[in-house]
């Protein structure tokens, strides 16, 4: 594919009508606002925005980093915001909440320049452990918070949010949800700041040192300041009504945005008055004209009933009796975001349109496609070598990445998991209680995002761990985002310009482990021989299992030369061995044949070791 | 055999263009989409698109929706596609509560096996095989009779490189005459994003879907 020349985030055409990625869409109105820092710690859905600044923070002069973690992201943006520069992080909702000690004393000090926190949302965990609604925090920490429907007003809001930053003195909460995050949508481009906040940290200390005698004071200027920003908010665009008629629908987020094309596609618009919130707190102002104007409501938005009971609470504190439906009304779930035939069959409910007319057919029954490791994947070699190892009594607790893939059939390298880092805590708390040896696997970037603490709890504790760090220089999942080892793999993988790079080794040594071994785990008599040394070993001991992502690798090097592997029919007794062990999506079974997809497979090896019969071979292929 | 919900329009046609394009990882369903999205834009129109994938580098199931004047969701509602463009047989199938009587579908034959299927009878699990082909086709039979099935796998293939399939996909769509967008527009937007060594390879392949799509008997969107 060919490339434009200018990215689409910095073309300084204003006025232009573009599709844009939400993503993207959020990075473009940060540089219309004239963004000076950006950091972040990626995590879907939120990746983008932070890819994007990679590819475009040189020529838009914006100083950027992939930060260790997301607390870290916070606070550098911070002190930077308290330097005068206008400053982003971005984040997912789960790393929103590893963040949260700085996040919710933010506000208390103050900002300097406007600075804007992404934390997006993923109703429907299509890539998380939980889903959360980060509106709450507005209550909770005095946030205004941004929730966009469209990729038009993420890059709107965000344009707007960071003035508004630096008039309430309030860093802000940008919210979009995976439909918004990674839909295109029309954009209209606004001309690119020319503008920079002069940098210069002035000492402070009242102000920027919340110990209890200056915290309570700032405790009562944080609400008022928090007051000021809903005046300033029932003054912006960003709470839109349309139609007339005493029926009323609010909604918010990606849900207006659904609840709008209903109306349209229903034939409605007009008869409906439709109010959108796009921001919290919701102005009493909008909610005031909103309800003067119909007779009843109903609320559309994802999660928590937010909206719905701030108009329940409004007009109950009005002494007006306005019928409310929604959530406590059954017309939608707590859970998981809304489809648009939901959407429909709600507002069909609600304006007793009649039921949506369905068929009803029958089909066949489609296969599954499971998310599975990719062949050639280092961690296959490392789970199927440590488990031949440490047998299937050990409890394997496992951490966040690609290689919670490892879960289930037929690896079963996944008995535990919660959250960044938590395998080692987690590990340590089941061996001391069992007195059994357990086993934490946990892969390069998580490990310096947060497993390091629980590794040094765990040496302090003497616990008897055996720590597996899957280090494959890059953070996979999320996009191959550089990590803290990428630039010591040879050759270099794209280590971050003039960035350092940390080697596990050393760095856990420095803890005082004596029982460290750095392997390849591809070398299996070395990998065999550090685990088997682990498994004799007394309290921690750590395996770091070097090895590149084979996609990463691909992808870097542009080659079409690999090896792949070839089964000899004659040979092969269909054991089934290679299955059982290794579940890789390069070995076919067709018509009980045993085969390799010479699409898939990327010449690992691993087949080849464990197969009995000397059935299978490597053969050099040239794909284009 | 499962029976599923598949919505029926009962109003009036909504106004604009619904595309949905699925396929597995690997097939080329977002390039497709993102050179959908462009062409559409660069004349003039306004453009919403969606995406649905799973976390599977290849081989995970994916769906991408062009919608095209309709509104600002980016989602589609059950039996609103205008068209689907399928490149996998079974995945095309998955997109059946998006279709209506009045959806046109233009389906690749050639199926992608999930590797699961024998790996999971060897591991002891229950799983279905993969369906058979005129199975999938009629399962789409019952809901509407705009259906072209070709294997367009084997066509491009035969053009010199299968990476090509989409475009042959998509060269129906745009021959069939259903989009505000004539097959040559859509050709110059695809024509700056592909590498000079490839061009002939994919020209070829577009050219060929465009003669297979013209051909096809549709009602026509809107209509």
């Amino acid at each position: 594919m060919g490339r434009t020349a200018v990215h689409p985030v910095l073309e300084d055409r204003p006025g232009k009508r573009a599709c844009m990625l939400g993503n993207v869409a959020i990075a473009r109105g940060a540089v219309e606002a004239g963004i000076q820092f950006f950091a972040c710690y990626p995590g879907t859905p939120s990746s983008e925005v932070g890819d994007t600044f990679a590819s475009v923070a040189k020529a838009a002069d914006v100083t950027f980093e992939y930060s260790v973690n997301e607390k870290i992201a916070v606070e550098i943006a911070f002190a930077a915001s308290l330097t005068g520069a206008r400053t982003m992080c971005s984040m997912k909702h789960v790393g929103f909440n590893s963040a949260n000690d700085p996040i919710c004393v933010l506000p208390y000090v103050g900002v300097e320049g406007g600075m804007v926190i992404v934390a997006a949302g993923d109703p429907s965990l299509t890539t998380s452990t939980h889903e959360q609604d980060q509106r709450h925090f507005s209550r909770l920490a005095h946030y205004p918070i941004f929730d966009p429907a469209t990729p038009r007003d993420a890059l709107e809001m965000t344009k707007f949010a960071f003035a508004f930053s630096e008039q309430t003195r309030l860093p802000v909460i940008m919210r979009p949800t995976t439909r918004v995050c990674h839909s295109s949508g029309m954009v209209e481009l606004g001309p690119l700041s020319t503008h920079r906040n002069d940098i210069k940290f002035t000492k402070n200390p009242q102000r920027y040192v919340p110990i209890p005698v200056n915290s309570r004071r700032m405790r009562k200027e944080v609400i008022d300041r928090y007051k000021l920003a809903e005046r300033l908010l029932a003054e912006s665009s960003f709470f839109p009504r349309t139609g007339h008629g005493r029926n009323g629908i609010i909604a918010s987020g990606v849900a207006y945005a659904h609840a709008a094309q209903v109306i349209e596609d229903l034939g409605l618009k007009g008869d409906v008055t439709l109010q959108q919130v796009g921001a919290y707190p919701i102005p009493e102002a909008v909610l005031a004209d909103f309800l003067s104007a119909i007779d009843s409501v109903l609320v559309v938005e994802e999660l928590s009933p937010l909206v719905e009971e701030s108009v329940s609470l409004f007009a109950f504190r009005q002494g007006r009796q306005v019928p409310v439906f929604g959530k406590h009304t059954g017309h939608f779930p707590l859970e998981f975001e809304y489809s648009l035939d939901q959407v429909e069959d709600a507002v069909r409910a609600y304006l007793r349109l009649g039921k949506r007319k369905t068929v009803s057919v029958t089909v066949p029954d489609l296969p599954a496609r499971p998310p599975v490791l990719c062949p050639g994947c280092p961690h296959r070699t490392s789970y199927y070598l440590a488990r031949r190892v440490f047998g299937k009594k050990t409890v394997y607790c496992n951490d966040i990445g690609c290689y919670t893939l490892g879960y289930g059939e037929p690896l079963h390298a996944c008995d535990t998991l919660l959250c960044m880092g938590a395998s080692i805590s987690q590990a340590s708390g089941i061996a001391r209680m069992t007195g059994q040896r357990a086993v934490a696997y946990i892969g390069d970037s998580t490990f310096f995002h947060s497993g390091w603490p629980a590794l040094a709890n765990a040496v302090q504790a003497n616990d008897e761990v055996t720590v597996i760090i899957l280090d494959n220089y890059v953070a996979a999942m999320t996009g191959f985002q550089p990590s803290l080892t990428t630039g010591r793999q040879d050759p270099p993988g794209g280590a971050p310009e003039g960035g350092a790079s940390l080697s596990i080794e050393e760095a856990v040594r420095g803890l005082g482990i004596k029982n460290v071994y750095s392997v390849d785990p591809f070398d299996e008599e070395a990998t065999v021989d550090a685990l088997e040394k682990a498994k004799q070993g007394c309290g921690v001991n750590v395996i770091v299992c070097q090895s590149p992502c084979v996609v990463n690798e691909r992808r870097l090097r542009r080659s079409s030369d690999r090896a792949t592997l070839e089964i000899d029919a004659e040979r092969c007794n269909a054991c089934s061995l290679c299955v059982r062990l290794l579940g890789c999506p390069g070995i076919l079974i067709v018509d009980g044949e045993y085969v390799i997809d010479q699409d898939l497979c990327d010449g690992c090896d691993l087949c080849a070791d464990v197969c009995q019969h000397d059935a299978i071979k490597k053969v050099e292929v040239e794909t284009t | 055999m499962e029976s599923i919900d598949t919505g029926q329009v009962d109003m009036r046609k909504p106004s604009g263009w619904r595309i949905c394009i699925v396929g597995t990882g690997g097939q080329g369903v977002l390039t497709a989409a993102r050179l959908l999205c462009d062409a559409l834009v660069e004349g003039g129109h306004d453009v919403v698109s969606g995406q649905l994938h799973g976390m599977a580098q290849r081989g995970g199931g994916v769906q991408a929706s062009v919608m095209v004047d309709c509104g600002i969701s980016p989602m589609m509602g059950s039996a609103r596609a205008d068209v689907v463009v399928g490149l996998e047989p079974a995945e095309t199938v998955r997109a059946l509560p998006l279709m209506s009587s009045q959806t046109a579908v233009f389906m690749n034959t050639t199926p992608v096996i999930p590797f699961t299927l024998g790996q999971q009878a060897v591991l002891g699990s229950e799983e279905a095989g993969y369906p058979d082909i005129a199975g999938l086709e009629s399962a789409i039979r019952q809901v509407t009779e705009q259906v072209l099935t070709l294997d367009a796998t084997r066509a491009a293939t035969e053009t010199g490189t299968v990476k090509a399939m989409n475009l042959i996909m998509l060269g129906c769509l745009l021959g069939s005459d259903m989009l505000p967008c004539t097959p040559e527009e859509f050709w110059k937007v695809v024509a700056q994003r592909v590498p000079p060594s490839l061009a002939e390879a994919n020209a070829q392949a577009y050219n060929r879907g465009v003669a297979m799509g013209k051909n096809f008997q549709h009602a026509g969107i809107g209509s």
